[in-house]
């Protein structure tokens, strides 16, 4: 519908990161729409399969810089 | 003597050139602005391409807004007017020839606007639930935000071209870097608040979410769209302070705060605020900064409000400040900034036990938009 791509610079996507509930293991997938922090979620934790995961964090990932820090 | 020896030079295309050179001399000393002229028309060039740009973006950011009203409205064809109605919508700042009171006059004001604008986002999508009206509402304030930087910015671009003012035009030549990477910025902040991402001036009241998550807690509401929440911790009350989430909500701090202080009497013996700071050129995202005061942002309503109840009860104001770019503060959350919030906690936490005594109580105001953020 937009022409975002073509006429913009890439909007950062952010990731959304969930707790499972049961072994707290921590995994990331791609922002769903009415994904927010701290809600409950029925998805399945890669680790144990329990299907209670808490989401902890959504934010874009940086990259570690590899140009040296400037010195001023 | 032959013509062709006129100047010294023996042929004719020289000769040629010899005259022109002389002509063009001639325009500059009979037609002393003409060099102005040439920059002028350079700067119009440059200012037109950039206002195009920016027209890119606001109809991009209109059409999103639109598209995600659609989902939510009954309004049908006439949601393309309806939103252009509010995009030119306005705000008259009080008169302030007398400044007594101007504080509580512009807060009136200010409250009636937003009041307003979220009411009439309201009838426009009758199907949206509380929390996205208010993501919807502040969708809509971002394309109005975009459209009235593209009015403006054409509004001295074709005053310029039309003086032919070229310190007008030089002036919003030097402005323009700045101008299209806040226009950029607000970009970005549409999509963040058409799908409901955090975004990074979220940061203070992601912190407290977290200080009070896993807590025993009495929550309550003390101000539109803010909350109250009681805990305690090391032996000393918190009343911690934030915009109700995950809708996009900023709240009334300074109310909140207010209204805590008149409830509690002598019992508050600090006031800590976290909020996201404009960081310089050349600094870090997501530094945190610890000083004294109310690190609050927007017009100045509550931190007005904080700074004087805090005076007359002789409270010590302590601030923690989450730096951050302004395109940073508005776009979708960076980890280096969702990162500050874990670490912010921790000062919040030195701080409570080295100025709280045990038994007492201290107010903690995480500010900041809530979208995206739960209540824990």
């Amino acid at each position: 519908m937009f022409q975002s791509k073509q006429k913009f610079g890439e909007v950062p996507k952010p990731l959304t990161y969930l707790q499972c509930l049961n072994c707290n293991t921590v995994n990331s997938r791609p922002f769903k729409d009415g994904d927010h922090i701290f809600k409950e979620v029925e998805e399945k934790c890669p680790k144990c399969g329990s299907t209670k995961m808490l989401i902890i964090g959504i934010y874009v990932r940086e990259e570690k810089a590899k140009t040296r820090k400037p010195s001023l | 003597m032959s013509l062709l020896q006129f100047g010294g030079q023996q042929d004719l295309a020289s000769l040629i050139a010899t005259v022109m050179w002389l002509l063009f001399m001639m325009i500059f000393f009979f037609y002393p602005t003409f060099s102005q002229r040439i920059q002028l028309s350079y700067i119009l060039r440059d200012l037109e391409k950039k206002l195009n740009r920016l027209k890119l973006i606001r109809d991009d950011v209109r059409g999103r807004t639109l598209y995600s009203l659609r989902d939510f409205s009954e309004a049908g064809e006439r949601l393309d007017a309806e939103l252009d109605r509010l995009l030119n919508s306005f705000m008259i700042y009080p008169e302030s020839m007398d400044p007594y009171g101007i504080v509580y006059k512009l807060e009136h004001i200010v409250t009636t606007w937003e009041d307003s604008f979220e009411e009439a986002v309201r009838e426009l999508c009758p199907k949206a639930d509380g929390d996205r009206a208010k993501t919807l509402t502040n969708l809509v304030e971002v394309a109005r935000g975009v459209d009235y930087i593209y009015r403006t910015v054409r509004h001295y671009y074709l005053l310029g071209k039309k003086t032919a003012n070229i310190y007008l035009v030089l002036q919003l030549q030097m402005l323009m870097p700045q101008i299209m990477e806040i226009a950029d910025a607000y970009r970005q902040a549409s999509h963040a608040f058409a799908h409901g991402q955090p975004i990074g001036d979220g940061v203070g009241v992601l912190a407290v979410a977290k200080l009070v998550k896993d807590l025993e807690k009495k929550t309550y509401e003390i101000a539109k769209d803010t909350v109250v929440q009681e805990v305690s911790l090391d032996g000393r009350r918190l009343l911690v302070l934030r915009a109700v989430g995950p809708g996009g909500a900023v709240g009334k701090p300074g109310e909140g705060v207010r209204k805590l202080m008149e409830a509690e009497g002598e019992k508050v013996k600090a006031i800590i605020t976290i909020d996201a700071g404009l960081k310089l050129e050349g600094e870090e995202t997501g530094k945190i900064v610890e000083g004294v005061g109310v690190a609050v942002g927007g017009i100045g309503i509550d931190k007005y409000k904080i700074e004087e109840i805090a005076k007359k009860r002789n409270v010590p104001l302590y601030a923690f400040v989450i730096y951050e770019s302004i395109a940073e503060a508005i776009t979708p959350m960076r980890e280096s900034i969702a990162k500050a919030a874990d670490k912010v906690l921790e000062k919040v936490k030195a701080i409570i036990r080295e100025k709280v005594g045990e038994g007492e109580t201290a107010i903690v105001a995480g500010i900041g938009n809530s979208i995206g953020i739960g209540m824990t």
